[in-house]
């Protein structure tokens, strides 16, 4: 390999303007011509495009180049895409490199164009100092178990499974609790048609209890999970016995909880005061007290309140509730057929003084405001006020159950975060004391039941599972996909997939298609039958190891064992290619696959020569 | 010709389209992809960046375009329409109409030669929001997939008349072809998915904003357009009267939707956070600027979107304000007037330059193609869902999936993970034709 | 002193740190010219006598900067970095050369505006230092040859790895011992590695007596000979003549 002649191209892109706007590209471009084992060198508008590609394809051809370099933006979005284009070209993908000009370069500076091109010289001798050392590698392609482990069995985590089972492919469908459903087993209707969140539940089991390819475990938990993937080796905790069990890749929809609101609003202070979930249950079993006027509050505990998320799904379900209030009342506490009159008390609010009446101004204002015009003219009815932010009615079913609330007399009071609403309770009676922006003035109101909208927050294993499963949480708790803009249902791990509630609030059309996006996913390794891992792992020397089994301690993936002869060895597929155990080894035994301590001071240490040119 | 047990025909080339066809091609599948226009990209290639992290559109996007056209198993047919649909699940047959290029996707090699020497100017430049010009032979953009020219029919003087040939002369590739005709193709495909994605609302249609009648008020597409580095500006903040920089700009959210007037009750889900993006970008471009969105409720309600606009307030100084707005004149330097009501109080105020958040609706062609593919459109014509939460991705038509904006209002991550879920109901309908054919 | 412009070499983990460079340019937070990136997998890859390394080469600044503690995508590996961070610190301290020349940050994907301003402290607080003594100064050459050394011998090696487990789990007789008793158990190791490692190397370039490595070192001749006789009997330094009464001694191993 080092006899072999290196014949370097190097290609810099302009990004448009992005780095020859604020870096001397033809200048940088000429230097490297300079350095050594550079045989070809040339910017392009944007390499990326497809020009910028043909001309890395072709002059691989023409200049025989086996070593590439790319100078452009990050190798975190288009590394693969170069990579692919060497490979087209015949080269093998190890034996290209990317230089970072524009995120750590061009726009980082964008005042100093001298400097700025100075660095970039600077990073391109690094770059190609680092070319010089790269090899070929070839990747292991290793074999991958037919069969998918579903952790969580709400109806993200179901659809995934019945869309895994569907595409041909065994599934295990574990779930915690002693039934199917999750969270969604909490509330009473589905918001679209309000139909019945019972039935629709029971639709979705009933598609997966009749899917022979499906296999649902109660009362269980994945309580370990070792390998890589295509390769999993995990251990289901399934009612109090362990089962041992390989898959091929894992799907998370672990679901959520409901935030529950202390010291907020009066919470705790009188049984009237519940969470909206708490509401769902009370119309579920048909416990609902009766109630002459009703306050929902949105937005408690969410929003900078405590967590600093919107729970996205909220306001719809209040704006359903109010709605089933306004129309179904009496269904909702089950008293029809039983012979008792529903008593329906006036609206208690303090009559206003007289203040400013303002009507929408083009007659589609009032949503965000308040329909002011109560229900008097219709004799005494139910009083519902949403005490809200702004209302998330985002989409086309909700901003007309938005719009169909208000016809239907739902009051739509907007607070801010600086005057936010005051709940007392007196002598059991409830107080809701609010500014009234429109009519500024100070008002109070009565109601008989507080409905607190509180946020959908990350379940209590999430930390555990996060390290079990070695995948990241966000900030806010919830699981972290790879990228939130195009990989929403991925991790950065290949292998482990998530969707549903437990990486952010969604409803439930939302769960459900992101569980059949995370199946598709997961079914490509299985479709494919095979996995390649990137081939940057590290490489024991078994002449230089000495045993000390340092490297085996610090290995966070397990996949370096001792072998029959002692020594160190590598299980490629399941490294990671980190490099603790490369940077851990007394011997220098470890040899990490394209991050070599040769190369890394190679392209270090080329920074700290002068650029000549 | 390709067996149906082995493709998929998906129609639409953008982001949900894209993510579609990659899966179902990184599973064995075969997959035609049909797109209308000469690149695939749709409209998130004609974003400048992408909320909440501020990713460049363009930069995140463009490998998953080029990853697209490579495929070994995905056949990418530009400027090409789906005409027909016969068959059932597991056994369609789909025609498709391609329209001619006039110029040899195999042989042009997008050096732009062609583009500089022909002599018919000042064209439209659609997909620059008509803020510039092209010429009879265009590349649809810089960064377009495939990178190939393209003649517009309706103005290219030898098509015309018969005279000029400067195209054909200037290319040495000989990849000008003015004796292209329009191919039908008919393709085998066990499943379709439909990602049709947006269009625009045009607000001229609306008299409120002064739109098209104030020469500073402009639509969020064409802002997006402004403030990229490679759109018609050079990413320069412009006032289209006088080419001045704006110190004060205006955002009005829903402009055409959330109005049951305009025939779009619904909220477009996306125009809060795109406005709050492009207000902290437009601080980016020009420090000291000072702008104000009015809006009726922020919906900033997904993974980091409330936390992006409290950093939008806090860091960036954006104001803030609960209230319709509309555009009543303009000042003789051609500032346009808002006018707005706070605390029950009207307001007017004059802004150097207005942004309309106008709404996303339903591709136009989405009525014609329903009639074509046999499936139904909801009353607003987006793609029906059979059922919105069983089966949120199975259209009125067994074995027609949907993924995106097509079926309603969704953001970038929605659409890719239903671009991602409609490939595997495609795959579903796949094997179940392997196993019960 | 305004016009000097350090090079600082900067390594950044691909997960955390590098994306959350890459946030600082979309974001385009400016900040410095002066550093150079490296990316690495993670930043525990970085070894202490990498840094060290390049030190001697010149290098005015050296920055490790990884996922926050408990970000990390490799799980742990950044418990490591801050151990290996802290070997090249005690080590950089022991040749003279200003620790504050070495810093470790935790900037995450998230972290745009973070990094510019670590950088831009960073590079303001080399520019107080100044440039790097180390090329004009070949004793410090010579003593960072013998950091590098040190650094990667077992010893400090298998120390820098096994805080994790001494610190949370304890040792075979199950003695957790507490962070600071291992912090001054491997200052000493180092220290003991270090001066080995120096009399190694200034013994390579040629013969030495005891009182001359003593002067050299700076060190107590009777500590000095203490090191001499432990190296003698592991044959790494051997003698090589009596010049009178006065032994010299010469490495058998290549100094660095």
């Amino acid at each position: 390999m080092s006899d072999e002649e290196k014949r370097i191209g190097v290609f810099i892109c302009h990004c448009g303007s992005n780095i020859a706007g604020f870096i001397d590209v033809p200048a940088v471009t000429e230097y490297v011509k300079t350095l050594p084992d550079v045989v070809f060198a040339t910017r392009n508008l944007y390499t990326c495009a497809d020009d910028g590609l043909t001309s890395i394809k072709e002059s691989i051809k023409e200049h025989k180049l086996n070593r590439v370099v790319v100078a452009a933006c990050t190798p975190r979005t288009h590394a693969p895409l170069f990579q692919g284009t060497c490979q087209e070209a015949g080269l093998n993908k190890y034996l290209f490199t990317f230089v970072n000009i524009r995120d750590q370069c061009s726009w980082v500076h964008m005042k100093e164009k001298e400097k700025a091109t100075e660095k970039a010289k600077d990073l391109l001798r690094m770059g190609v100092a680092r070319a010089r050392l790269l090899q070929a590698q070839d990747e292991v392609k290793v074999g991958v178990t037919s069969a998918a482990v579903v952790i969580g069995g709400g109806v993200a985590g179901m659809s995934a499974a019945l869309s895994i089972a569907d595409q041909g492919f065994p599934v295990r469908l574990v779930e915690k609790e002693s039934e199917l459903g999750g969270f969604v087993r909490n509330l009473s209707s589905v918001y679209q048609e309000r139909e019945d969140a019972g039935a629709l539940l029971k639709t979705i089991i009933d598609r997966v209890r009749s899917n022979p390819n499906i296999e649902v475990l109660l009362n269980s938990e994945v309580i370990s999970a070792d390998g890589f993937v295509g390769n999993y080796d995990i251990i289901i905790d399934t009612k109090g016995q362990e089962r041992n069990d390989k898959v091929g890749v894992i799907v998370l929809a672990t679901g959520t909880r409901e935030y529950i609101p202390k010291g907020l609003y009066g919470y705790g202070q009188s049984p009237n005061i519940v969470t909206l979930t708490e509401f769902e249950k009370l119309v579920k079993e048909r416990k609902l007290p009766k109630l002459s006027s009703v306050a929902f509050i949105q937005c408690v505990g969410s929003r900078g309140q405590d967590k600093s998320y919107c729970s996205r799904i909220c306001c719809n379900v209040s704006l359903k509730n109010a709605m089933n209030l306004a129309e179904n009342y009496k269904n909702m506490r089950g008293l029809e057929g039983t012979g008792a009159v529903v008593e329906a008390a006036a609206p208690k609010e303090t009559p206003s003084e007289g203040g400013e009446r303002r009507h929408g101004r083009r007659g589609r204002r009032g949503g965000a405001e308040e329909s002011e015009e109560g229900g008097a003219s219709e004799g005494p009815k139910l009083e519902i006020v949403i005490f809200n932010r702004d209302i998330m009615a985002y989409g086309v079913d909700h901003e007309l159950m938005y719009n169909k609330a208000r016809e239907k007399k739902v009051r739509l009071v907007r607070y801010t975060p600086k005057n936010i609403p005051k709940v007392s309770v007196d002598s059991g009676k409830l107080v809701i004391d609010y500014w009234h922006d429109t009519l500024q003035m100070q008002r109070r109101m009565t109601p008989d039941l507080i409905v607190l909208a509180t946020p959908v927050t990350s379940q209590a294993d999430a930390k555990e599972i996060s390290m079990m499963l070695k995948v990241p949480l966000g900030q806010d708790g919830f699981f972290l996909e790879a990228h939130v803009k195009l990989r929403p249902v991925d991790f950065a791990t290949d292998g482990i997939y998530v969707c549903g509630t437990c990486k952010g609030p969604a409803d439930i059309p939302e769960a459900v298609s992101q569980g059949i996006a995370a199946a598709s996913r997961a079914s490509i390794p299985l479709a494919r039958g095979f996995v390649q891992p990137e081939a940057l792992s590290a490489f024991v020397d078994s002449e230089v190891c000495s045993g000390c089994g340092n490297c085996i301690e610090v290995c966070p993936f397990t996949a370096i064992r001792k072998n029959e002869h002692g020594k160190a060895e590598v299980t490629i597929a399941a490294c990671k290619g980190c490099g603790n155990c490369g940077a851990t080894c007394p011997e220098n035994a470890i040899f990490m696959n394209n991050y070599s301590d040769e190369q890394l001071l190679a392209e270090a240490k080329a920074a700290l020569q002068e650029a000549k040119g | 010709m390709e067996k149906a047990e082995s493709s998929v025909l998906v129609i639409g080339g953008g982001v949900a389209g894209i993510q579609a066809s990659l899966d179902l091609a990184d599973k064995g599948v075969i997959v035609q992809l049909v797109e209308k226009e000469p690149s695939i990209g749709g409209k998130m290639a004609q974003l400048d960046k992408t909320f909440p992290t501020n990713d460049c559109s363009i930069c995140i996007l463009a490998p998953k375009m080029a990853d697209c056209y490579g495929h070994p198993n995905i056949n990418v047919w530009t400027m090409s329409e789906v005409i027909g649909l016969e068959g059932s699940k597991g056994n369609f047959k789909a025609k498709v109409l391609k329209k001619a290029r006039y110029v040899d996707e195999n042989k042009c090699t997008g050096c732009g030669e062609c583009l500089e020497k022909c002599p018919t100017k000042g064209l439209p430049n659609a997909w620059e929001q008509n803020l510039t010009t092209r010429r009879a032979i265009y590349m649809a953009f810089m960064q377009a997939v495939p990178r190939v020219a393209i003649i517009d029919p309706e103005h290219c003087r030898f098509l015309l008349e018969g005279k000029c040939g400067v195209c054909k002369k200037v290319c040495k590739r000989e990849a000008i072809d003015y004796d292209m005709k329009d191919v039908e193709m008919e393709f085998n495909v066990a499943a379709v998915v439909v990602a049709t994605g947006f269009d625009v609302w045009d607000p001229t249609r609306s008299t409120e904003y002064g739109y098209g009648k104030y020469p500073n008020v402009f639509t969020a597409m064409e802002y997006e357009r402004i403030i990229n580095a490679a759109g018609p500006t050079h990413g320069h903040i412009q006032r289209r009267s006088d080419g001045q920089e704006p110190v004060t700009m205006a955002y009005i959210q829903c402009v055409g939707s959330r109005n049951p007037r305009t025939g779009h009750p619904y909220c477009c889900s996306v125009c809060c956070m795109h406005s709050t993006k492009e207000s902290m970008l437009a601080r980016e471009h020009i420090e000291g600027i000072k702008s104000t969105i009015f809006y009726k409720d922020m919906r900033a309600c997904a993974k980091g979107f409330n936390e992006y606009v409290e950093r939008n307030k806090r860091d960036y100084g954006v104001e803030y304000i609960n209230s319709d707005a509309t555009v009543q004149g303009q000042t003789e330097k051609g500032n346009p007037i808002v006018s707005f009501d706070v605390a029950g109080k009207s307001h007017q105020k004059e802004f150097d330059m207005v942004v309309l958040a106008a709404t996303l609706v339903p591709s136009k062609g989405n009525v014609e193609l329903a009639k074509k593919l046999g499936v139904e459109l909801d009353e607003f014509h987006f793609f029906k869902m059979q059922n919105r939460t069983l089966d949120p991705i199975n259209s009125s038509r067994p074995g027609v999936y949907l993924a995106g904006y097509c079926a309603g209002p969704m953001d970038i991550p929605e659409s890719v993970a239903m671009g991602s879920a409609a490939a595997a109901k495609a795959m579903e309908a796949l094997v179940q034709r392997k196993v019960f054919a | 002193m305004s016009d000097f412009e350090p090079k600082i070499v900067v390594f950044l983990c691909n997960w955390c740190s590098y994306a959350g460079a890459d946030l600082a340019g979309v974001s385009r937070y400016q900040y410095p010219t002066n550093i150079r990136a490296v990316r690495v997998m993670c930043s525990t890859r970085i070894s202490a006598h990498i840094v060290l390394e390049l030190f001697k080469e010149g290098a005015d600044g050296v920055m490790v900067s990884g996922c926050h503690i408990g970000d990390c995508h490799y799980i742990n590996g950044n418990l490591f970095t801050k151990r290996r961070v802290k070997l090249a610190d005690d080590l950089l301290k022991l040749t003279g050369v200003e620790p504050e020349r070495l810093r470790l940050e935790w900037v995450s994907a998230a972290e745009g505006e973070k990094y510019s301003q670590v950088i831009t402290s960073f590079v303001k607080k080399v520019k107080e230092l100044g440039p790097s003594p180390v090329l004009k100064d070949p004793k410090l050459v010579t003593r960072l040859g013998a950091a590098v050394m040190a650094a990667k011998y077992f010893r400090s090696k298998t120390l820098t790895c096994k805080e994790v487990k001494l610190t949370a789990k304890g040792n075979v007789y199950e003695e957790v011992i507490g962070p600071k008793e291992y912090d001054l158990m491997i200052e000493r190791a180092i220290e003991d590695e270090y001066q080995k490692s120096l009399i190694l190397t200034l013994s390579s370039q040629e013969a030495r007596s005891v009182i001359e490595l003593a002067k050299e070192i700076g060190q107590p001749t009777d500590r000095i000979l203490e090191y001499v006789v432990a190296l003698r009997a592991k044959n790494m330094l051997a003698l090589d003549r009596i010049e009178g009464t006065t032994p010299r001694y010469r490495a058998t191993i290549g100094g660095a």
